[in-house]
């Protein structure tokens, strides 16, 4: 239970988070195109 | 409000302490939308008739009241314990996006300063070390680490942050699809009352996971005896009002202050920068606007990187060695940039990297090294004064690149030689702030807290 806590609030914070950094590097392919 | 307090917080037997980083992370990527404000700044100049710089100040009086709200505010948080502290925070952040938004549709700048100036500066500071005593006492074996983790998040925010405002103001904005288009005041208006929504139902859901350690709580297998027989790594603890009159404190604020310096010298400038390097003699860059977005992207991660992996690398190799590598190594990284930098664009893109990814862990690894210092018991009041010297080289850094580059010619028109004297001056910066590191020493025994004052000050705290 206590496993499934930590799961669902890193959750919360990782999925904006890889979400901002996946936006980010589909910009920094122009830096390599 | 007793039930922010302190005492109310502290975590029952058994708590998992990797519910704490998370916390800390929902308030640091709420906060760090503070480097997003590019997104409207050129709404913002349209809707008000302003110029640039007027927009600009709002972004100014929000970074030097961060400094300000951290130092006077820092004993506060450290005494009511992080919950409350993180819920002022929401309340400051929040309220100044709904203020700001208010001046954004009655055309009222000052407002705008006020709120996200002024009011969300207040946010922005509280918030900022609201969870970093809490993080460093829930993993002494780890301080590095943890507080990487949260300061990554600072970084972090304005990657988020970005997009989103990006397709909020599309979606408020009726005229989106037109060539040319300026977001109007009345969307960017919406979007601060949306931002204001997010932020403040995310940085609840981190003041309300929150919670502090138990008294003389240690993590299983954690061994204290290792930390103490370092040499710069102290077992005492120094009062915020003590610490700010020790040598020790005022290196590490030049340090911290030359790092910053040096790293916005070169994010500031980022996008025309690379463009300049590699403009052509008929004045055409190499470098087009969409590749110099995508280095400006990549200095991002490197900023939010670099405060996760240099702050968690601190803790094998030592804070005052890290900071010799930060400082040090940037120096001949700045110096090769400035010389041979216009040589190839690869080149000049992974020194930029690395040079961003040591500005980031400068700020992250800041609060490691004060605990090392100055001990755990007002490491987050001292940590706020500390971060004036953010707020002072915030109006250095740009002050220096713009000064010199006014000095030799238009924007548009730079070279790569154009930049040379600034990036020297950084250099200077930057061998200054490695001699305050070098003068880093333990904090004499004067300085202290004797252990009844320190009982007697946690006892307080016990009571509020």
């Amino acid at each position: 239970m206590k496993n499934i806590q930590v799961f669902v609030v890193w959750a919360l914070v990782g999925i904006p988070l890889a979400f901002g950094i996946f936006q980010t590097l589909a910009k920094v392919t122009a830096l390599f195109g | 409000m007793s039930w922010l307090d302190r005492d109310r917080t502290i975590a029952p037997p058994g708590f998992n302490r990797w519910l704490i980083p998370p916390a800390a992370l929902a308030v640091h990527l709420c906060i760090g939308q503070a480097y997003a404000t590019s997104v409207y700044k050129t709404a913002l100049v349209a809707h008000f008739d302003a110029s640039l710089v007027q927009i600009g100040v709002i972004f100014s009086i929000a970074i030097v009241m961060l400094g300000l709200s951290a130092a006077v505010m820092g004993t506060w948080v450290d005494t009511h314990g992080p919950r409350k502290a993180m819920f002022f925070a929401a309340l400051f952040w929040s309220g100044g996006f709904l203020v700001g938004s208010l001046g954004i549709f009655s055309n009222q700048l000052w407002l705008v300063y006020l709120g996200y100036g002024f009011i969300g500066g207040i946010g922005l500071g509280i918030g900022y070390i609201s969870p970093v005593s809490t993080l460093i006492k829930w993993f002494p074996d780890r301080p590095g680490l943890a507080t990487g983790m949260a300061i990554m998040g600072f970084g972090g925010g304005a990657l988020i942050a970005s997009p989103v405002s990006t397709a909020l103001l599309a979606f408020y904005d009726p005229n989106s699809g037109v060539a040319g288009w300026v977001p109007s005041g009345d969307s960017v208006g919406k979007l601060f009352l949306t931002l204001a929504v997010i932020y403040l139902a995310y940085m609840m859901f981190g003041a309300f996971t929150i919670k502090v350690p138990a008294p003389g709580w240690t993590p299983a297998g954690f061994d204290p005896s290792k930390v103490r027989a370092k040499a710069l790594v102290t077992n005492n603890h120094v009062s915020a009002k003590n610490a700010i009159r020790t040598r020790q404190f005022w290196s590490l604020w030049v340090v911290l202050f030359c790092n910053v310096t040096a790293g916005i010298g070169i994010l500031e400038q980022a996008a025309p920068m690379i463009q300049d390097f590699f403009r052509q003699n008929d004045g055409n860059s190499l470098v087009s606007a969409t590749v110099a977005g995508g280095f400006v992207g990549l200095l991002s991660l490197a900023n939010m990187g670099g405060r996760f992996i240099w702050s968690a690398t601190s803790d094998k190799t030592g804070r005052k060695n890290i900071y010799m590598v930060y400082l040090g190594v940037g120096t001949v990284l700045y110096l090769l940039l400035a010389l041979f930098g216009p040589s190839t664009t690869t080149l000049y893109v992974i020194l930029a990297f690395v040079i961003i990814s040591f500005y980031g862990g400068g700020f992250a690894t800041a609060p490691a090294y004060l605990r090392d210092l100055f001990g755990t018991f007002q490491v987050g009041a001292i940590h706020g004064r500390l971060l004036t010297a953010w707020s002072a080289a915030g109006i250095a850094g740009p002050l220096i690149v713009n000064s010199f580059l006014d000095a030799q010619g238009a924007p548009g028109e730079l070279t790569a030689a154009a930049y040379q004297p600034a990036l020297l001056t950084m250099v200077g910066l930057l061998i200054v702030g490695f001699i305050a590191n070098l003068f880093v020493r333990p904090v004499h025994s004067d300085h202290h807290e004797p252990d009844r004052a320190l009982v007697g000050a946690v006892a307080k705290e016990a009571r509020a």
